[in-house]
């Protein structure tokens, strides 16, 4: 029974706009603080970038060498998450393969930036990670050790959904925010569109945009210019499971050079290139064969198994980009922008950040909105399992 | 390239909208494309509201009545739709249609027994409201001869400490999911119209009292109600559009031979 204890109300109306991972977070951290909160998603809940990820948790490993702090938030937020949702998590671990001479003169380098990170790395020798995996290419030369698993996208963000569904916030789906309204320099509400195309005004005391990729546009409903990238990648899962650990390649982070599980299928993933809009984005042909290839360097055959689909999501990258490389270089930090000095008190942005991380991320927005309002609330969702996406 | 007319139902009436895709393109991402070209457009020209999520069949989210047939429009691809194609659950295959341009006609409705939000979007809350709350979504990967998981600091009690009410404790071999992912296409397709927990919940029920042999009695408790197996009539039109070959008549069958064996 999921009935966690709400010490206290507070006399405030919060909209969170965006349903997928960080905005249902962000409902359920807010919520659990004691706020009314009115969540607004223009299509079905974790239809934009959250549903479409690759579905990898992340120890962190990925990102250590580049960046130790994020590694470190990926391993706390995996623990957390392995607690509180376990049942939408496939939790068996993952292998950084050196396939290449370069890889392998890596793992040192890789193995040191994990640890200093708290994220438990270790090399296996080649033969326990071929006995673990025997997909593992059998060139393979490295194979370290890390407690990467497997997300469902939607059931994590459903869970989150359906945890401030039960304490009672308004969560609407295909419901549009069109028009935000701003008053002595204060926001005092806005204007939604619901499922029946009908408009309506609503008043609100707190806006937060957790609307990734589509920050741009939530901002410009208040004048506001948000540097926001669209950084659109393209996944291909083939039918057959492959393995059951995740597999990356030991390498800095690239284009294909990971093979996340998940149920019947094995998923490689992922490319990078910019957007001007997140909507309507679809893989090309070119991604799909190169995704393949890159593949089959990881685990040869991967390309012969039966072609299942293949889709694209736009990452939200904190930062402007104005070409494909130069968003490889933007960090998957996230941020919480505070639009009070832009002439819009009470507005808040969060951009940047990335699935594993979505509850930090709500943490780091919640907390800034109890900041403005001088609220005093500690963050509490890491304390109780989340209810069944079912109830959603 | 291949030239689609979609018929999308709204209410009462169809929104019919046209375009050229590539023939490897699914259903949705048909819609997406659709989608993004009316933005800012008046509502008439708008695309009716559809679910979708994970394009890639496995959220669940996106099932639609697709020309006759309850599928997930992300695994729908507009060749197949160009081919012979059963019309009903278990119908035969039956050319498709063409307009007056020669156009593929492709008509979209929702999910029947779902909660209908708008457009095509229905939810498939009466599929699973039967599914027990015991019955987890995990279960053992098969390990095909392949060795142990190996040891993992991160399992560690200190570091993963129980919280309180947390469902069941975690498996600690090998895990996947379970193949359903609750689209509630089975529930759509069967033709039951008695009271029916219906082919989702009861493969679930079998699924928990296969795993779970504690359960096993409470299960087939629930599977022996006038609204469990019994109400089922085999049609097997659930087998034949689940997309995750979870072949949910297959458990009701299973249920059944439990139930009979338990009565003799």
């Amino acid at each position: 029974m999921f009935d966690p204890p709400i010490p206290g109300r507070h006399d405030v109306r919060i909209c969170v706009v965006g349903g997928g991972g960080s905005g249902a977070a962000l409902a359920y951290d807010l919520a659990l603080r004691g706020f009314s909160v009115l969540l607004l998603e223009k299509g079905e809940f974790t239809s934009g970038t959250t549903g479409r990820h690759h579905g990898q948790l992340h120890s962190g490993a990925r990102y250590a060498v580049g960046d130790r702090a994020i590694a470190r938030e990926c391993m706390e937020e995996t623990l957390v998450l392995r607690r509180i949702v376990p049942e939408a998590i496939e939790y068996n671990g993952g292998i950084f393969a050196a396939i290449r001479d370069d890889e392998a003169d890596y793992a040192p380098a890789f193995v040191s930036a994990c640890l200093e990170s708290g994220i438990p790395a270790r090399e296996i020798p080649v033969t326990e990670a071929r006995a673990l995996e025997p997909v593992l290419n059998p060139a393979l030369k490295r194979a370290v050790w890390v407690p990467d698993g497997t997300l469902d996208a939607y059931r994590l963000a459903a869970s989150f959904l359906a945890a401030a569904a039960a304490l009672g916030a308004d969560l609407r789906a295909f419901t549009e925010l069109v028009g935000i309204e701003v008053s002595d320099g204060r926001i005092r509400g806005g204007t939604v569109r619901g499922p029946d195309a009908r408009e309506e005004r609503v008043s609100f005391d707190v806006l937060v945009s957790a609307t990734g990729a589509w920050a741009g546009r939530v901002g410009s409903l208040a004048g506001l210019d948000i540097p926001v990238t669209p950084a659109p990648g393209t996944m291909v899962a083939v039918r057959g499971r492959l393995s059951d650990l995740v597999l990356s390649r030991l390498a800095p982070p690239g284009d294909g050079d990971i093979l996340v599980p998940q149920r019947g299928l094995s998923i490689i993933g992922s490319t990078q290139s910019r957007a001007d809009s997140p909507e309507g984005i679809l893989p090309t042909r070119a991604e799909i064969e190169f995704l393949r290839v890159r593949a089959d360097e990881l685990a040869p055959g991967f390309s012969r198994a039966p072609f299942h689909a293949a889709w694209a999501a736009a990452r939200p990258l904190a930062g402007r980009a104005a070409s494909d490389a130069e968003g490889r270089g933007i960090s998957r930090d996230f941020a919480v922008l505070d639009h009070g000095a832009e002439g819009v008190s009470g507005m808040f942005t969060l951009i940047g950040g990335k699935a594993t991380v979505l509850r930090a991320m709500a943490r780091k927005a919640a907390d800034a909105v109890c900041g403005f309002l001088d609220v005093e609330e500690p963050c509490r969702t890491a304390d109780y399992p989340l209810p069944s996406w079912r109830a959603l | 390239m291949i030239e689609v007319n979609f018929r999308i139902r709204d209410g009462k009436d169809f929104v019919e909208l046209s375009g050229g895709f590539p023939e490897d393109a699914t259903v949705l991402d048909a819609l997406e494309t659709l989608r993004a070209r009316a933005e800012g457009a008046a509502p008439a020209a708008r695309v009716p509201h559809y679910r979708h999520s994970c394009h890639h069949g496995s959220c669940g989210t996106c099932g639609a009545v697709v020309n006759g047939l309850p599928s997930l429009m992300c695994l729908s691809r507009l060749s197949d739709l160009a081919a012979p194609r059963p019309r009903e659950p278990g119908g035969p295959a039956v050319e498709p249609s063409h307009g007056p341009s020669g156009e593929l006609v492709v008509t979209l409705e929702p999910l029947t027994r779902g909660s209908l939000v708008a457009g095509i979007a229905a939810r498939p809350t009466s599929a699973l409201e039967g599914i027990p709350e015991e019955y987890s979504y995990l279960r053992p990967s098969e390990d095909a001869g392949r060795a142990s998981l190996p040891a993992d600091p991160t399992r560690d009690g200190e570091k993963l400490p129980a919280l309180d009410g947390a469902v069941s404790p975690p498996l600690s071999g090998r895990v996947r999911f379970e193949a359903c992912i609750e689209c509630g296409l089975c529930s759509a397709a069967c033709p039951v119209t008695a009271p029916f927990l219906g082919p989702a919940a009861l493969a679930a029920v079998n699924r928990h009292r296969e795993k779970a042999p504690e359960s096993a009695e409470s299960m087939l408790a629930l599977a022996a109600g006038a609204d469990g197996a019994p109400a089922c009539e085999r049609h097997l039109h659930c087998s034949r559009v689940c997309p995750q070959a979870v072949y949910p008549g297959k458990h009701i069958q299973l249920l059944r031979k439990a139930l009979a064996g338990r009565a003799q």
